[in-house]
């Protein structure tokens, strides 16, 4: 077993001298490479370069790896040259200077040093150091540096980042990263997310976008230009991307949808279950500006003679897979809006009471072919939170939700906020 | 019959469509590279050579379209900037060498343009403490708080303003025979002034500040490599602008001052030279071409090396971002147009000295650039099916070679000179 260094940054090894079992000098250190562990990703060898040959060196063979010695327990004419298989890991070659996320800040970020140590017996992978100082101890300046800034009273911070909190992007590495961090990358705020997503390249994004799962995958989708979603939806598996859509609003899926070519929209609708596809298909089939391609087919519909109590313990089941839950429709045997109650005049109501004496009549609509303009009038002069949509025989077919027409509401400069590639 | 001319009509304008959606990173470098120093070497080689020099201009043109092109297709298939490109394949020493030199080089050429847009307003009657706050304000502010498209369009219609020259080398009512003769033969002469004078036109044409902004606006507008063809396009449209404007330079000054034997230092005074000349207009346009040119470069270039520093360094970056999002960002950007203003208005600073630097230090990165950037584009784990033909790499290397070689003439001769 290797003698180690409980602690050491990458930088503070690379290219010394690596020494033999009768300290002859083999060649100097070239990488390092590492494979998936759990919690860190551990320490797996070492890659030594003299001269034109390359020794791959397993760590067990290692004998001392700190900052003064690196030996290994064989003989320099022992050794035979070996390079590293491609699949390899290796920190210098594909982890310092590339760009990580880093999710605790939400942004991306760059790698100047990496933080071994000791974990439980196996040196392992433990920060990236995305500072200054990190830069200046790669140079050899960190001691100068720390003076420079003590003689402006200031100390030189240490900038790094846990393994747990960060993400590759390169997808070699990516794969290391997934396992451990997935939840994590899970945690971030959609658009946070989608920023991120938008701001690496196509093949990275490609590498993140696999690493997360169906459901953040959707949220995160939501949040990008339209023209970037089918991009993205254009590069994934058929299977992949039926369950992303299926998790996704179906206005939402249905705009994605509809900037795709027609025929791999079609081909993805038939890999989607049933009743999404319906609902998707629906919405497909109106104008994208008006209320019907704004609307979402999900929404909370009571008959008129029901109890409260019996409302709240329907709405409890629903509720899990309708976007709003603010407003409750009382609708007729044929789907025909005829009041409307608010979460609150629910919860206030008496549990006995029926619908029909305490909703609210008559209930403001929209026609399916309204201009989103309208419906964005409509919204802010009723103040409402979400604007119920009918067809030609007053049957309800979706409501449009105020998030749905708040961007064209925004003055144009504001309205970047969907994020472009 | 009719229908299929249509469907033709209307996929040609698609294409269209898709060509103007992409159009701009290349059409905005190209024309950035016509900067103060730009008009002031063509009006420098009109004056001095008459049309001695135009055919120059050709293999000039051809060189900037191939290593702009490189530059694009690293930013479409890549999706990174140089600066991130550097970093990660070349480490943390090669970038701050390249980058302390990307640095210095671009703030003296960035006091260079705002030197330019003082000038030209003083042509104007405008003092230089009136014009450089106001002025500094609005390149300020047409970044951070335009959006990338508000910012590139209003680039691309500076760089529309560039066509005055054109109208300037008409007003001058060329020979128009005697030009094309002396571009197909011309009387190449080997002597120290012709020859530096050549020296000078390709070292001003192509600068690294071009291919830093190109491929990072590339990157930064977001181009998929679908729409690489129409990149390309834009390159070569953006590289022959350059080249035709240059032209007309050229060629007004040519016309008037070159066979009165009138010596001009630099492009104000040669917008004054053209007044007796040519008239008041003539002047006038001239005067409103070094305006504009300097004011596009003096946007251009702090943004390129905010682009670049941020890439290089893993900052957040984008023209779209606040403050508060990037803030190295845009505190570099703001930085370069407070000293690049700045500057200006000391009284005494001395410009002359700091423009021999800035085009010392631009000899010394411009090879160190095209070597990185053709390594990186022969790079197969980068560039994937995307590296360099054969017949490119010979094409390339060839173009790569003679820059670096004229730019290493033309430091040893500005250190003889010095």
């Amino acid at each position: 077993m290797p003698f180690f260094a409980s602690e050491l940054f990458v930088s503070e090894v690379y290219r010394k001298p690596v020494l033999d079992q009768t300290g002859e000098v083999i060649g100097r250190l070239r990488d390092i490479t590492v494979s998936m562990g759990e919690p860190y990703p551990a320490i797996s060898g070492l890659v030594i370069a003299s001269g034109r040959n390359i020794y791959t060196i397993p760590w067990e063979s290692v004998n001392l790896f700190n900052r003064r010695v690196i030996s290994i327990n064989a003989l320099r004419h022992n050794l035979v040259p070996s390079s590293p298989s491609a699949s390899y890991i290796m920190i210098f070659r594909d982890m310092l200077d590339k760009q990580i996320v880093d999710i605790d800040g939400a942004k991306l970020v760059r790698v100047n040093d990496l933080r071994l140590a000791d974990v439980k017996g196996s040196l392992c992978l433990v920060a990236a150091d995305i500072g200054l100082r990190g830069i200046l101890r790669r140079l050899g300046l960190e001691a100068q540096g720390e003076r420079l800034f003590s003689l402006f009273r200031m100390k030189l911070p240490h900038k790094l980042i846990g393994w747990h909190y960060l993400q590759a992007v390169e997808p070699k590495v990516a794969r290391l990263t997934l396992t451990v961090s997935r939840q994590k990358v899970s945690q971030m705020h959609p658009a946070d997310l989608a920023e991120i997503i938008s701001e690496v390249s196509s093949k990275e994004r490609a590498a993140l976008f696999g690493s997360l799962d169906v459901e953040t995958a959707a949220e995160a989708l939501h949040e990008l230009e339209p023209s970037v979603q089918a991009d993205i939806i254009d590069d994934m598996t058929r299977e992949r991307a039926s369950d992303i859509l299926e998790q996704m609003p179906p206005d939402e899926a249905a705009d994605v949808l509809g900037d795709l070519p027609k025929e791999k929209a079609d081909e993805l609708i038939k890999l989607m279950e049933k009743e999404e596809a319906e609902d998707v298909q629906e919405l497909l089939e109106h104008e994208e500006d008006t209320a019907g391609g704004l609307m979402t087919t999900e929404y909370l519909a009571f008959p008129p003679d029901i109890t409260v109590e019996d409302a709240i313990k329907e709405l409890r089941l629903e509720a899990p897979d309708v976007e709003t839950i603010y407003y409750l429709y009382v609708v007729d045997d044929n789907e025909r809006p005829v009041g409307v109650l608010s979460l609150k005049n629910l919860i206030l109501a008496r549990p006995p009471d029926m619908l029909k004496d305490i909703m609210k009549t008559p209930v403001k609509t929209i026609p399916l072919d309204a201009d989103k303009d309208d419906v964005a009038e409509f919204i802010s002069k009723y103040n409402l939170l979400a604007a119920p949509v009918v067809d030609e025989n007053n049957v309800l077919r979706g409501i449009v939700t105020v998030d749905d027409v708040v961007d064209f509401l925004m003055p144009p400069a504001s309205r970047k906020k969907r994020r472009r590639l | 019959m009719a229908v299929l001319e249509r469907i033709r009509s209307f996929i040609e304008r698609r294409r269209f469509l898709t060509f103007l959606a992409v159009m701009g990173p290349g059409l905005i470098a190209g024309n950035a590279g016509n900067d103060a120093g730009g008009i002031a070497t063509y009006s420098i080689v009109g004056a001095r050579e008459g049309y001695g020099l135009l055919w120059a201009l050709i293999l000039n043109t051809v060189a900037l379209a191939v290593v702009q092109e490189m530059s694009a297709r690293m930013g479409v298939v890549t999706g990174k900037g140089f600066g991130d490109l550097v970093r990660e394949r070349f480490g943390v020493r090669v970038t701050l060498l390249v980058m302390s030199l990307f640095i210095f080089a671009n703030l003296t050429v960035t006091i260079a343009e705002f030197a330019g847009i003082a000038a030209a307003l003083e042509l104007f009657g405008v003092h230089r403490y009136i014009s450089m706050p106001v002025v500094a304000i609005i390149v300020w502010f047409v970044v951070v708080k335009g959006n990338f498209k508000q910012v590139e369009r209003f680039l691309i219609a500076i760089s529309m303003v560039y066509l005055t020259y054109v109208v300037s080398g008409f007003l001058a009512n060329p020979p128009w025979l005697e030009v094309a003769r002396q571009i197909v033969m011309p009387r190449i002469r080997m002597d120290g002034g012709y020859i530096l004078l050549f020296i000078t036109m390709v070292g001003t044409t192509i600068t690294p500040y071009m291919q830093f902004y190109l491929q990072s606006a590339i990157v930064d507008k977001g181009v998929r490599v679908e729409e690489y063809k129409y990149t390309r396009m834009d390159v070569y449209a953006g590289s022959f602008m350059t080249g035709f404007i240059a032209f007309f330079i050229i060629l007004a000054t040519g016309t008037t001052l070159h066979p009165a034997g009138i010596e001009v230092h630099t492009a104000e005074e040669a917008a004054q030279a053209l007044r007796p000349l040519a008239g008041e207009f003539a002047s006038q346009l001239f005067a409103i071409g070094l305006l504009n040119a300097s004011f596009l470069a003096a946007l251009v270039l702090p943004l390129a090396t905010a682009y670049g520093l941020a890439e290089a360094f893993g900052w957040e970056s984008g023209i779209n971002r606040t403050f508060r999002e990037a803030p190295q960002f845009l505190g570099i950007y703001t930085l370069f147009i407070v000293i690049g203003a700045g500057v200006i208005t000391i009284p005494g600073a001395p410009l002359i000295k700091i423009m021999f630097l800035s085009q010392t230090v631009n000899g010394v990165l411009l090879p160190a650039v095209l070597v990185i950037m053709l390594r990186l584009v022969n790079d197969k784990e980068l560039m994937g099916e995307y590296v360099n033909s054969r017949r490119m790499n010979i094409i390339t290397w060839i173009t790569v070679v003679v820059i670096i070689l004229l730019a290493v003439a033309m430091l040893a001769t500005s250190f003889l000179d010095g």
